[in-house]
Order: structure tokens, then C-alpha cells, then sequence
């Protein structure tokens, strides 16, 4: 590996699905009217000038390492899989134009370092969260070779093994490998039409065959390595087990992970606080005995657990979502979809912490000063990433170079 | 998906005085942690027990104390037309402990 290659930091993006509201968690308004201020109250931070969810304790103690960004927001259209595609490709595309996730871009231009996949995404990939099958969770034009590896099995799990990485049980190495043989004589005849997906067809193959047979990658996934009371630091959960996870995986050599916090915002406890009575029904109890302090556990230890392993420079940890919720709570209590303003955040990496980049106004309804759009923080994300976005291109569709995404970099976060 | 929670939470929990104290907690599922405060066997406190591993409860009216550390085990999201949830509940992951005032 070429040793520009081997300088590029590492991401760890956490996504909550279904999408917290930022007036009740990163963006709190207490001086707001009731109808908007919400139930929970803000709690001070180890820095003087912030404030967060009293939900989110351990954070409050960390927040020299993170830097918020207030004022997000984009102007189409309100769906889950709008922000998703959003935040996970930089672009709102359509059905004849799909973009890439972001770790299919850094596999494609990057590689992988070892065995491992570039890209994995963590505990499964995104399901039904109500309006079609685009996520922005594939590699798109990029090909299939940099399609992000999902895990599809549950960490948390007593009985977790990784589907993919346990052969049949009458399937040896050695049977594995002669497998292997045969399929290269089969491709160096199909090779000779030389048709792209022929060589995209290889890369699957290989990457296959290498998770398969190397012992290093399987051991990579296998939590038992941990001790309990790291285990538990993370949460005996899906979500904390995931995060402990991509550590592990990043520690062994992928570039980027991504952790789904929930597959789908239907008939579960998640973010989409609707309280609609019915399959939508999260509310301020699921926030306040649920979902907050399991993101606030597993996103902490996550932080410790990077830093003691001298990781932390190494790796951007992005929190991200689809969009906000709405600053004025619904006649039941809950929120609903509002992408004209939210938070997420970074840290890790080069980003700077301990600071808040732009602000909503009074109620959370809008960017007050400093608005941000999706692509700025993937452009950030790569920048922090030790990317440059000016030299750095991909090939397009068609082959063409193009950039990895068409923004800048927010400056105040380095 | 439904989120997973592996093994069964447990904690130790100890009296000084009336400050109270708990060890780690094993197989933490991660979620709400707090101390059930109790006098006279009616609840009257439940505070947060996740940021600190000692509390001390503030009241001294007379009586009879028990505390016990509690974990918020999810089931599933479903709640009752009063919005409280049906099955999900706090369970009772340490010993209990027990102090007099007056």
C-alpha cells in the first residue's frame, strides 16, 4: 500500500435511524413556550458554553471531544430515506441515479488494508422505514466489489456468529480453497469478454474467499475476546455490541464502519417519536428509559475505548441522522418530521472539539446563523479523514474522475 | 430488529450510614439505571443511579427506608392509552438495603 493510502484516517459513523429531535437532546430550548421546550431539561457539559439532554450524562462529561453542528437542515422532502441518503451518500438522488455510500467511496479510491472489507456496516443494513428501498447504503456505480459488508447477525446475541465467515460444516480450508482454484479458471475464461462487471465480479469473489479463510478477519468479529466488564461498558445490547464492534473492526484494519441504530422505525422502541398510538408510537418514554441512556453508554465507552487504544486520533467518529424533529410537539405529545433543522455531530480524528457550529433560533425551527447542508458534513467527514478534496477524485459514472462530493469542509471544525 | 439484551443484570449494593453505593453493574443492558427510594413501603424517590455509583437520599422525614437498584428491561414498545408501557418495566437488579430515620 502506497503511503498516502496508508495516512487516511479511519470513520466510525453511528446512524440513528428514525431520527432524534434536536430540541429534546443536542439543541435544547428551556426558555421556549411548553409546546416546544418539551419534557427533559438541559444539563451543563465539561464545556461552559454548552448544555445537553440531562438524559445524556456521560456525554456531558466528554464534550471537549465533540463538536456539535447545530444547524443542519435541508429543503426536500421529509422522508427517512431523504436524510438517509443525504447523510450517507451526500446527495438526494433518484432511482436512475444512485450514489454511493461514503464507505464505498473509500474503498473504491482507498482499498482495503488487510483482509478485512473496507466498508462494513453494522449489525444489518437499513429495512422498511416507509418510502422505498433507497437508503444510500450501497456502492452504486462503484461496483460490487465495493459494496459495504453487512453483518446481518446480532452481536448481542448468546449464539452471535458471523453467517458469512462460518462455512458448512463439511466445507475445509482446503475444500474452500480448491473452490477457489476452480472459480479462477472460470473467470480467466469469462475474463476474456473483459467486461467491467467481470472484474467487479473478481473483487466479490476475492473478498469473499479472503473473509472466509482468514483467521485474523473471523477473530476480528468474535466479542469473546473482550473482557466483561468491557462488554458491559459498551451495554449488553444490540446497539452497544455493535459500537464495540467497530472498534474491534477498526482496530483490525477497516476503514469504515457504520453502525445502524435500529433497521426500521416501525412496531420497536427507536428515535421517530410520533406517538401515534399505533406503529409509530415512541414517546418521551422510550427516549428517557431507553434510547438515550443506550446511546449515551455505548457512545461513551466507544470514545474511552478509541482513546485508551490511542485510536481516537485515528479514527472521525460522525453521529448522524436523517433530519429534526418538529420544535412544536404534536397534539399526543410526540414530534414529527422536520429536516429545516437539527443537530449532529463529529470527534475524533483532526476535528476540534469542545465547540458548537452554528445555532438554531429561538424555538429550533431554523439555522439562526452558520446553516449547514448534508454534504458539508460528509465533506468534513472526509477532510477529517485526512482526505483532500481538491487532489483526491473517483471514478464516476462512466469511469469520468469526479469529486468524492461537491461541498467544502466546515473550517472551524480543524 | 428488535434490540437484543444478553445475559441477566446484577449489582451489589451497600449502606454507610445512609449513603448508599453499588458496584458495577454486570451484563448492563444499557438502559434507565436508578435507585428506588422507599419509606414506609410506599416509593417516594427515583433517582438517576447511572452518573455516580453513591447516593444519598436528601429527605429525613421519619420512618422506615429500603432502597434497591433498578434496570429498565424493554420487552417491546407498547403502551396503554394512558401512554404508560404494558410489558417493558424496571426490574430489580441488587440486594435491598434498609435504614431507620427517628
Amino acid at each position: 500500500m502506497n503511503e498516502s493510502r496508508a495516512k487516511i484516517r479511519n470513520c466510525i459513523t453511528i446512524f440513528l435511524v428514525g431520527s432524534p429531535g434536536h430540541v429534546d437532546t443536542w439543541d435544547m430550548k428551556p426558555d421556549a413556550p411548553d409546546d416546544v421546550r418539551g419534557k427533559f431539561r438541559p444539563i451543563s457539559t465539561n464545556v461552559s458554553s454548552v448544555q445537553i439532554c440531562e438524559h445524556f450524562p456521560l456525554m456531558a462529561r466528554m464534550m471537549d471531544r465533540v463538536a456539535l453542528i447545530r444547524s443542519l437542515n435541508y429543503n426536500t422532502g421529509a422522508s427517512h430515506e431523504n436524510g438517509q441518503r443525504w447523510m450517507m451518500t451526500g446527495h438526494d438522488f433518484s432511482p436512475n441515479n444512485v450514489q454511493p455510500h461514503i464507505g464505498s467511496v473509500v474503498s473504491r479510491v482507498f482499498g482495503p488494508k488487510g483482509d478485512l472489507p473496507a466498508s462494513i456496516i453494522l449489525p444489518g443494513k437499513i429495512g422498511n422505514t416507509g418510502a422505498g428501498p433507497f437508503h444510500g447504503q450501497t456502492a452504486a456505480f462503484l461496483g460490487s466489489g465495493h459494496e459495504p459488508f453487512f453483518l446481518g447477525s446480532d452481536p448481542a446475541s448468546a449464539d452471535f456468529k458471523v453467517a458469512d465467515l462460518a462455512p458448512p460444516a463439511n466445507h475445509s480450508e482446503p475444500r474452500i480453497s480448491a473452490r477457489r482454484d476452480l472459480l479462477g479458471q472460470l473467470d480467466a475464461l469469462q475474463r476474456r469478454a473483459d467486461s467491467k462487471s467481470a472484474q467487479d465480479l473478481d473483487a466479490s469473489y476475492a473478498r469473499a474467499f479472503n473473509l472466509l479463510t482468514s483467521s485474523q478477519t473471523r477473530m476480528a468479529f468474535e466479542l469473546k475476546h473482550e473482557s466483561d466488564k468491557l462488554r458491559d461498558r459498551y451495554g449488553r445490547n444490540t446497539f452497544g455490541q455493535s459500537c464495540l464492534m467497530a472498534r474491534r473492526l477498526i482496530e483490525a484494519g477497516s476503514r469504515f464502519i457504520t453502525v445502524n441504530h435500529f433497521d426500521t422505525v416501525f412496531n420497536l422502541s427507536c428515535w421517530d417519536m410520533h406517538a401515534d398510538g399505533g406503529g409509530l408510537n415512541n414517546t418521551y418514554l422510550d427516549y428517557e428509559r431507553l434510547l438515550c441512556p443506550q446511546f449515551d453508554i455505548a457512545f461513551t465507552a466507544l470514545i474511552e475505548d478509541l482513546e485508551q487504544r490511542g485510536l481516537l486520533q485515528e479514527t472521525v467518529v460522525a453521529v448522524l441522522s436523517e433530519m429534526g424533529r418538529t420544535p412544536k410537539l404534536n397534539p399526543r405529545g410526540g414530534r414529527d418530521h422536520y429536516p429545516p433543522a437539527w443537530t449532529n455531530f463529529l470527534c475524533g480524528g483532526n476535528i476540534r472539539g469542545g465547540q458548537v457550529i452554528g445555532s438554531t433560533d429561538k424555538i429550533g425551527a431554523a439555522p439562526h446563523d452558520y446553516p449547514v447542508e448534508p454534504p458539508r458534513v460528509l465533506a468534513s467527514i472526509y477532510h477529517g479523514m485526512g482526505i483532500d478534496l481538491e487532489t483526491t477524485m473517483m471514478p464516476g459514472p462512466g469511469g469520468r474522475p469526479v469529486r468524492f462530493i461537491e461541498a467544502e469542509p466546515i473550517p472551524e471544525l480543524f | 430488529m428488535e434490540q437484543k439484551f444478553e445475559g441477566t443484570p446484577q449489582a451489589e449494593i451497600r449502606l454507610e450510614g445512609r449513603r448508599v453505593t453499588r458496584t458495577d453493574v454486570t451484563h448492563d443492558w444499557g438502559s434507565q439505571l436508578r435507585w428506588e427510594v422507599k419509606r414506609n413501603g410506599q416509593v417516594i424517590a427515583t433517582p438517576n443511579a447511572r452518573l455516580d455509583a453513591s447516593y444519598e437520599h436528601p429527605e429525613a422525614v421519619a420512618g422506615d427506608y429500603e432502597i434497591v437498584l433498578q434496570l429498565f428491561k424493554y420487552v417491546n414498545y407498547q403502551k396503554d392509552k394512558n401512554g404508560e408501557y404494558t410489558a417493558s418495566k424496571f426490574i430489580e437488579i441488587s440486594n435491598k438495603v434498609a435504614y431507620k430515620v427517628g
